[in-house]
């Protein structure tokens, strides 16, 4: 499954290690809500990747679906009655999907520059709509008042209240997000969208419609990007347009390119690296953009291939 | 820096002071957590600024109300982000176990602040963000508010207006819940008496673009325009509304925010702007002189209303430490104490509602020569109505 | 709406526009010619806004104070492409945004260390300082209508400088064949070190003349870099002329749904820029 050398080490030290993590902060809530929060942006940012590093589909309005995550489940979910988790992740998957299959459809059309900003726009008018609407809080953003249970059958799998079963189900669901996009890639589809970055052209001359192949990835990602959304708003119970807004987007790509784009693994380097930072420099100062934008300026010059690029190559050189 | 230095010094002081004094010496050695969540980066900077300037100052000159307690300030930039408000609520809270957490300026991060902290064990101050609802349905015990609700310093206005006259207004602001509710509640008391609001302009937040609604305005022709507008975009405002020369033809009336911390970069284009507003610069009370004088010694630059609030805050803290006689550990007991406080000050004396939002008199203001000059009090011990709250 | 007042509004979007195109035409000038986007655009109209203010307050004259800022910027260019940009071409366009990106931070940071973070104002130069009466009710500031001609001018001069001279010449040629150009035995860094700290100077001096009309304030830059960026995708990246239509659409579509249909007014110019690609989908004047 994971054929790369520097990917296989950092799956068999992340993941081991991540699930260790609450037993040794002691059961901090704080920081185990913290690395929650990382592991479902981490969630959002491989999504990304996918459709930027591996599909070529650069998109400005990734946020667009991060935000609908959380929006649809508030705007299906009655107030005060305590829904099943389980049956509201296929309804948001399952919407999204719908909407992200129209935005495609749209967007799709144009490429390069001229999509970034397309996405970039529909996005725009998504925030403002939540940003203005009445009935969702408007600007300064809703809650959510009772969480989901998780009942199977009446089996009640874990509390989404407590911290540390919320930060396990995070991390399984990063796991497994990376694994679907592993299987994903290995499949033939897999390598059509390959084929279709490499070569759109040749790729249609072999009788393949391109346009369907984009798409099909244009609507895993999102989906996947809002059920990152859906999840971070289960976290705190509080949803606000801002989850929408370019600059969300904006730090994805960021953390994404970072990482290093199309690894799909760099999207957790770049995440946690970026997080790790910024929680850092705030601590140490009031001016933390000024050490943060110096190092990300750095980090640009010293590494051609984002983080998993040096890992890489650190790992080639032992060899 | 700073904090590890100010740290190492209370170490020291606390020590020394648990040496003298035997009694009390366990709950003295523990310094009282004061966390601080305002913005220091973008847009809303300079009021978070202004705000932890305030709360510091109020407690270096109240040690003595303190009972040896030390003060650890922990402070956390929420970037005026809302989505990160609940995470950085839970470090103060969680994390460093804070006993106060003062913040913050921004309505939507006071939102999500308040879900992590509404009935927990930490105080949450409110220093500043005039949401309705975090003193109206989601009122708790634990949250206080040292600044105004959104209701109160434009209800008094609608009176005002009325008084002078003025039968057709034109109402803008940005279209956000502070600015919504501002309006609200002038049109509240406006119409009650007669008035009629001629037209209710919002414009997209966070756009400056204000020309095409002042031509708008100028058109209609209204007797006067209220408008609520803060920081940045009301320096864009009143800037942009002289411009197309209607300062002096349609009076400008506002909730004071509208010329707080900003007069020097409007210039001239405020002059004559009336608002209405729990404080002014030029208010005569001992206790605004002194803490005037003192802010300016202190850093180097006039206190504005934000600072005032964030005094406050460190006001109440300081006399409810001094009330329970430095032991804060229980919790019951501070509320209490903080629920029935008067404090002392630049405003004027206020007292807290049950919702825990000051009932305060509220100044009618206008500008000249580039200062807030009080005309009038508008409205006296005006107590926000906090719909919605069960307390 | 009568037709004066369809007459002012359409004189407000047709300021806002040519505004907009200023700022605009750097970032297009710099795409079209090198390929690069330079997120860190918008940062560049607030140093501009802040060097003005700083400049103003020292200097006591609007006019010395403009060329100043000007010219920092116009080095300020010059410095980040010899030292930053110069190393990122032969890469991949995401590390440029990355890297713009960081830039950001880094101007955010710095402004608030040097300048702090209240808002502040600029007053109009006092040879500027009148109003020109329209109606009883009415005025136009002639700081405002000094802008707008600026801007036209400044448009102009990019116009015939791309397409009358050599230089114009060399940089029409340098966005279709980078080699082609070098074959000529043109220095084509220098070539694009000038564009660059041109695209920088654009931004910045369209900074400095909103000063006075606008509150210097953190976080400036990047309101007017979406905005910016709607305008030069509807006229086509790269295109001047493209920047010019794009932006008076956007400053008239922006100032007419204001007023007209202010519940969508939040999303015309994001409409604007969708119907545009639907349509065309490189915008109206791609290369």
């Amino acid at each position: 499954m994971f054929t790369n050398r520097a990917e296989k080490l950092f799956v068999w030290v992340f993941f081991p290690l991540a699930l260790l993590m609450p037993l040794l902060l002691e059961q901090n809530t704080f920081y185990v809500n913290k690395l929650a929060t990382i592991l479902i942006l981490s969630i959002f940012v491989m999504s990304l990747d996918y459709l930027v590093g591996r599909c070529g589909l650069v998109t400005l309005g990734h946020a667009l679906f991060y935000g609908l995550g959380g929006y649809l489940f508030v705007m299906l979910t009655p107030e005060y009655e305590a829904v099943n988790f389980w049956v509201y992740t296929f309804y948001v998957l399952a919407i999204a999907s719908l909407i992200a299959l129209v935005v495609g459809f749209i967007v799709l059309r144009t490429s390069g520059i001229y999509m970034i900003m397309i996405t970039l726009a529909l996005a725009q008018m998504c925030f403002y709509f939540f940003s203005d609407s009445t009935d969702f809080g408007g600007n300064d953003g809703v809650f959510i008042y009772i969480k989901p249970e998780t009942d199977v059958f009446g089996l009640s799998l874990f509390d989404l209240d407590n911290p540390v079963h919320f930060y396990y189900l995070c991390l399984l669901s990063l796991f497994n997000v990376l694994l679907f996009f592993k299987l994903v890639m290995r499949s033939k589809f897999g390598r059509i969208v390959d084929a279709v970055q490499e070569n759109p052209e040749r790729t249609t001359a072999l009788g393949y419609n391109v346009f369907h192949f984009r798409l099909a990835s244009y609507v895993i990602a999102s989906a996947l990007g809002a059920y990152a959304g859906y999840l971070f708003a289960l976290q705190y119970g509080f949803v606000n347009p801002s989850m929408l807004s370019w600059q969300t987007s904006g730090t994805a790509l960021v953390m994404s390119i970072l990482g290093g784009m199309g690894t799909l693994y760099g999207a957790i380097l770049g995440t946690f690296v970026y997080e790790g930072l910024h929680y850092g420099f705030e601590h140490l100062t009031e001016n933390w953009m000024l050490p943060m934008g110096v190092l990300i300026i750095l980090m640009v010059l010293a590494f051609r291939h984002g983080l998993a690029g040096y890992l890489e190559s650190l790992v080639e050189k032992r060899k | 820096m700073q904090n590890k230095k100010n740290r190492l010094r209370n170490l020291v002081t606390t020590c020394a002071t648990a040496g003298l004094i035997s009694a009390g010496a366990a709950i003295a050695a523990e310094p009282v957590k004061v966390g601080v969540m305002l913005p220091f980066s973008g847009v809303y900077a300079a009021l978070g600024d202004a705000g932890r300037n305030g709360l510091k100052m109020a407690l270096q000159e109240n040690t003595a109300q303190l009972h040896g307690r030390k003060i650890e300030f922990l402070e956390m930039d929420t970037e005026a982000k809302p989505e990160r408000a609940p995470e950085l609520a839970s470090s103060l809270l969680d994390k460093d176990k804070a006993d106060f957490i003062i913040g913050p300026v921004h309505s939507g991060v006071a939102m999500g602040m308040s879900k992590v902290l509404r009935n927990k064990d930490a105080i949450m101050i409110i220093p500043n963000a005039g949401a309705a609802a975090a003193t109206g349905p989601l009122c708790a015990p634990n949250v206080f508010r040292t600044s105004f609700s959104s209701w109160q310093p434009s209800y008094p206005m609608g009176k005002v207006a009325l008084d002078a006259g003025y039968k057709k207004v034109v109402t803008m602001s940005w279209n956000y819940g502070m600015g919504k509710e501002s309006l609200d509640a002038f049109e509240e008391s406006f119409t009650a008496g007669g008035g009629e609001i001629v037209k209710k302009i919002l414009v997209p937040f966070p756009k400056t673009e204000f020309q095409p609604y002042i031509t708008d305005i100028a058109a209609t022709a209204p007797d006067a325009v209220f408008v609520f507008f803060a920081g940045g975009g009301a320096v864009k405002f009143v800037k942009d509304y002289a411009a197309l020369g209607l300062n002096g033809k349609i009076p400008l009336l506002g909730s004071g925010f509208l010329t707080e911390g900003t007069l020097e970069a409007q210039g001239d284009s405020a002059e004559g702007i009336l608002t209405t507003l729990h404080y002014a610069d030029n208010l005569d009370n001992p206790a605004n002189k002194k803490f005037r004088q003192n802010y300016q010694d202190s850093f180097g630059k006039p206190a504005d209303i934000y600072a005032v609030q964030g005094y406050d805050a460190g006001l109440l803290i300081a006399q409810a430490i001094n009330t329970l006689g430095g032991d804060i550990s229980d919790r019951k007991a501070l509320i209490q104490a903080m629920e029935s406080s008067t404090i002392d000050s630049p405003r004027g004396k206020f007292t807290f509602s049950k919702a825990h939002n000051p009932v305060q008199d509220i100044y009618l203001r206008k500008v000249e020569h580039g200062e807030n000059q009080v005309l009038s009090i508008a409205a006296q011990a005006l107590e926000d109505p906090a719909r919605g709250c069960k307390l | 709406m009568d037709i004066t007042l369809f007459l002012f509004q359409l004189m407000n979007g047709v300021q806002y526009g040519l505004l907009l195109f200023l700022i605009a035409s750097g970032l297009t000038l710099v795409f079209g010619v090198m390929g690069i986007l330079n997120l860190a655009h918008g940062s560049m109209y607030m140093v501009g806004a802040y060097l003005a203010y700083y400049f103003v307050n020292t200097t006591g004259s609007f006019g010395v104070a403009a060329v100043i800022s000007a010219i920092i910027a116009l080095l300020l260019g010059i410095l980040i492409e010899r030292t930053l940009i110069i190393r990122l071409y032969r890469r991949n366009h995401l590390d440029q945004v990355l890297l713009t990106i960081g830039l950001i931070f880094v101007f955010n940071a710095l402004q608030s260390l040097l300048w702090g973070n209240d808002p502040l104002g600029v007053t109009v130069p006092t040879w500027l300082d009148g109003a020109i009466p329209l109606t009883d009710m009415i005025e136009y500031p002639v700081y405002r209508l000094f802008v707008s001609l600026l801007c036209i001018l400044i448009g102009i001069g990019m116009y015939l400088t791309i397409n009358r001279t050599r230089l114009g010449m060399l940089i029409r040629a340098g966005e279709s064949n980078r080699d082609m150009v070098e074959c000529l035995g043109v220095n084509i860094n220098r070539l694009y070190t000038l564009v660059f700290a041109t695209g920088v100077a654009l931004a910045a001096i369209a900074g400095i003349v909103s000063a006075p009309m606008v509150s210097v304030v953190p976080g400036m830059g990047e309101h007017v870099l979406i905005a910016c960026f709607v305008v030069v995708v509807i006229g086509g990246m790269g295109s001047i002329k493209g920047a010019f239509v794009g932006a008076l659409m956007v400053g008239i579509v922006d100032t007419f749904s204001s007023i007209m249909l202010p519940q969508l007014s939040s999303m015309m110019i994001y409409i604007l820029m969708a119907v545009v690609l639907l349509v065309k989908p490189k915008g109206l004047f791609a290369h």
